[in-house]
């Protein structure tokens, strides 16, 4: 990258099933706080506030105008893009690598236990071909997980062993939403609410918003910060026509990791990457994201969850958080990861922490099938 | 499309068109399949803020062309102001039955209160810009129409009536961003975009009126810091003297008379007088919108964008022969969004330095 970005500091609240004492406005006012007091800067020398939020969930038409102010955007230069929160990211760090901004302050959110999140889900789908389907957000990942079931005759170990390994990981985390540790048993023995999904195979809906502080080089240097950098980021969308696509395969997350591989000079992801944040709508989504990423050939990422490759003791140690399947604040989740990937370079995620990690990838995703998708890779 | 590195979506609110995120359904019309693609959304502001995410794109280094693109069709919906009634904060503002036409009147009240404005000056911005939409082919409203017909047409809500405001539109726009290097390439003759800026102002009505309020809801104050940012970019001192044409979201006539002042084209209160004195006429000193304007087309998501494409033809010369203006080397567009909370500014100019 011609000119680097910095991460000097991130602010999440605790994610939980439902904030009764905290209004929207109280959440990010709350994440907002934590990022500037975590980057040691104050309001004043932000000159950059990027917003993503998702107006429907929200119940209003431009979500933003309530948001700005407690977000920090005050008689500021303020933009929102709509989509999932770590696009902000992408967003702040152009801006910054413009040169005409230097301290960008990033923030999502998402509120789904005031929000009738299938409902919203279901008026995304356009009125002509899909929407008569009724197909909701959970109905279309069970599509993408049968498929890729079928593809590559995945036994339903394999994916009940991804949820136990994150909210085993999420059971150390005092920020996640859920934290008991569960058997493989139960996961088998969960109700089945699409095939081949099993209740426990499926993210919570949650609660939480977050924020981080970015700054450009020139600026961290001044500050003498010693910064994580955003050492690569790519994104990429895919066609909205289900009909047209290979749901076995998530083709637009090849892309983006391409794009964020490039710019951060990665060749083998698997060795070159310490540990990796990813959102994880359900468990077969988690093997099908390491498959995008390069981590392994297509079908094969039932071998890395089988060696264990992708345990917090594992080579590549995948949502030490306890990832989406722990706590999903939907659209703002992504931005989550970036978030968390963040504290594992720094080394500030205490319980979760693994050792010595030096670079993380963190993903996002958006839409159905997880049409669009989004990666960075932080580093030291 | 081979050619396009990543497309930025301008849309604005998706409750006119009944689809949440359409973003997404027209990722495929719009070739944006395969490539790194991001919705712009704020609120009537989106257009120009899309046009300067774009910006950012290229301006970042990491993309040599980007389409920035959008469509809307607001009369989808049965009313667009029950919709807009919803932008407002369900615990203290939206019960009051807000609209933006409601919101329209407060400013209006205020800039006759203050500078003494007369509803015909607001209605001879109405007479301007429809008469100038009869030179722009793609304009929804335009015609010959007199201060009097203005002044005789309902009122909506005390002193905006029906001819100050503007219509729910259809429409699509669309700019190609791409590098100086690839620039100098294609064209002989390209728009530069030269200066931006966008500010975020407070959305509580209440708080942006009377004793303890920082600034004025007659002014549009904000508008005039992120101008402050995009004229220091741009490197222009004397905004009536380097800017020959304004294209303005201003989506009622006591908008664009707020926004010529912010804009520093006249001091506050003097742009009724001007107007009535043709400052701001096709001939005038500084024309502002040549296009029409919002007041005879507004597509939300788009508004904007077409300022920036209206912008863009006139500094290119590229305009339709009678709505160009002669001899443009710089014009700025704007961008307003919500409850005139976010105002965003791009300079747009012949010269590339």
């Amino acid at each position: 990258m011609s000119h680097r970005v910095a991460i000097l500091g991130v602010g999440m609240t605790k994610i939980e099933g439902a904030k009764k004492d905290q209004k929207l406005d109280d959440m990010v006012f709350e994440a907002s706080s934590k990022a500037l007091a975590d980057a040691s800067v104050t309001r004043e020398g932000i000159d950059s506030v990027v917003i993503s939020g998702c107006d429907e969930l929200d119940g209003r038409c431009i979500s933003s105008m309530l948001l700005a102010m407690p977000a920090g955007a005050y008689l500021k230069d303020e933009i929102k893009v709509t989509d999932e929160g770590c696009y902000g990211v992408i967003l702040a760090a152009m801006r910054l690598m413009t040169g005409l901004f230097d301290l960008s302050l990033v923030i999502s959110w998402c509120k789904t236990s005031e929000a009738p999140v299938s409902d919203v889900m279901r008026m995304r789908w356009d009125p002509f071909y899909h929407r008569g389907f009724g197909m909701n957000h959970i109905t279309s990942t069970a599509l993408m997980a049968g498929v890729y079931k079928s593809q590559y005759g995945i036994p339903m170990d394999i994916p009940a062993r991804v949820v136990v390994k994150n909210r085993k990981n999420g059971a150390r985390n005092p920020n996640a939403h859920l934290q008991r540790p569960i058997k493989l048993s139960e996961v088998r023995s969960s109700p089945v609410v699409s095939w081949p999904l099993r209740a426990l195979d499926c993210a919570p809906e949650s609660d939480g918003a977050c924020a981080l502080v970015l700054a450009s080089a020139r600026k961290a240097r001044e500050l003498k910060r010693d910064p994580v950098w955003l050492a690569g980021f790519g994104w990429a969308t895919d066609s909205y026509y289900l009909g047209g696509r290979d749901l076995s395969k998530l083709r637009s997350l090849g892309i983006a990791a391409g794009m964020a591989y490039g710019m951060a000079r990665i060749k083998n992801p698997l060795k070159e990457i310490d540990i990796a944040e990813i959102s994880d709508f359900s468990s077969y989504h988690e093997l099908m994201v390491y498959e995008g990423l390069g981590f392994c050939r297509p079908g094969r990422a039932q071998d890395l969850i089988k060696e264990g490759l992708t345990d917090m003791e594992g080579v590549l140690p995948v949502n030490p958080s306890g990832g989406l399947l722990s706590s999903n604040p939907f659209t703002a989740s992504g931005l989550f990861r970036v978030c968390e990937a963040y504290l594992q370079v720094k080394g500030n995620a205490e319980n979760h922490q693994v050792q010595g990690v030096k670079r993380a990838l963190a993903h996002g995703s958006s839409g159905f099938c997880a049409q669009g998708n989004a990666v960075f890779i932080l580093s030291r | 499309m081979n050619e396009i590195d990543a497309v930025v979506y301008s849309m604005g609110p998706s409750e006119f068109l009944g689809v949440n995120e359409p973003d997404k359904w027209c990722v495929d019309a719009v070739g944006g399949r395969d490539k790194p693609f991001m919705r712009i959304h704020t609120g009537g502001a989106t257009g120009l803020s899309a046009a300067q995410a774009g910006f950012h794109h290229v301006a970042a280094g990491l993309f040599d062309a980007v389409l920035v693109v959008g469509a809307d069709k607001v009369r989808e919906c049965k009313d667009s102001q029950q919709v807009l009634n919803t932008i407002w904060d369900p615990l203290y503002e939206r019960q009051f039955g807000l609209t933006t036409i409601t919101m329209a009147a407060f400013q209006a009240v205020r800039h006759m209160h203050l500078y003494g404005t007369k509803e015909e000056q607001m209605a001879l911005v109405a007479v301007r810009s429809w008469g100038n939409a009869l030179n722009n082919p793609v304009a929804h409203l335009k015609g010959h129409i007199t201060v009097d017909d203005v002044m005789m047409s309902p009122y909506y809500c005390w002193p905006v009536k029906k001819y100050d405001m503007c219509p729910s539109s259809a429409g699509g726009a669309a700019i190609v961003i791409v590098s100086g290097k690839k620039a100098m390439k294609l064209s002989t003759r390209p728009a530069w975009i030269r200066g931006c800026g966008e500010v975020a102002n407070t959305v509580f009505l209440g708080d942006q009126m009377g004793g303890r309020a920082q600034m004025d809801f007659a002014d549009s104050d904000v508008l005039a810091m992120a101008a402050t940012a995009a004229y220091r970019q741009a490197g222009i001192r004397n905004p009536v003297k380097e800017i020959q044409v304004a294209e303005l979201y201003a989506p009622f006539t006591v908008c664009e008379l707020s926004m010529v002042e912010a804009l520093g084209f006249c001091r506050k209160g003097e742009s009724g007088r001007l107007n009535e004195e043709g400052f701001f006429n096709m001939n005038g000193e500084i024309a502002v919108n040549p296009s029409g304007g919002t007041l005879c087309a507004n597509a939300i998501a788009i508004t904007a964008l077409a300022r920036v494409c209206d912008g863009a033809l006139q500094v290119m010369g590229k305009a339709p022969p009678k709505m160009q203006v002669k001899n443009v080397r710089n014009a700025v567009c704007t961008g307003e969004g919500g409850s005139f909370q976010f105002h965003a500014v791009m300079v747009l100019s012949a010269d590339y330095y």
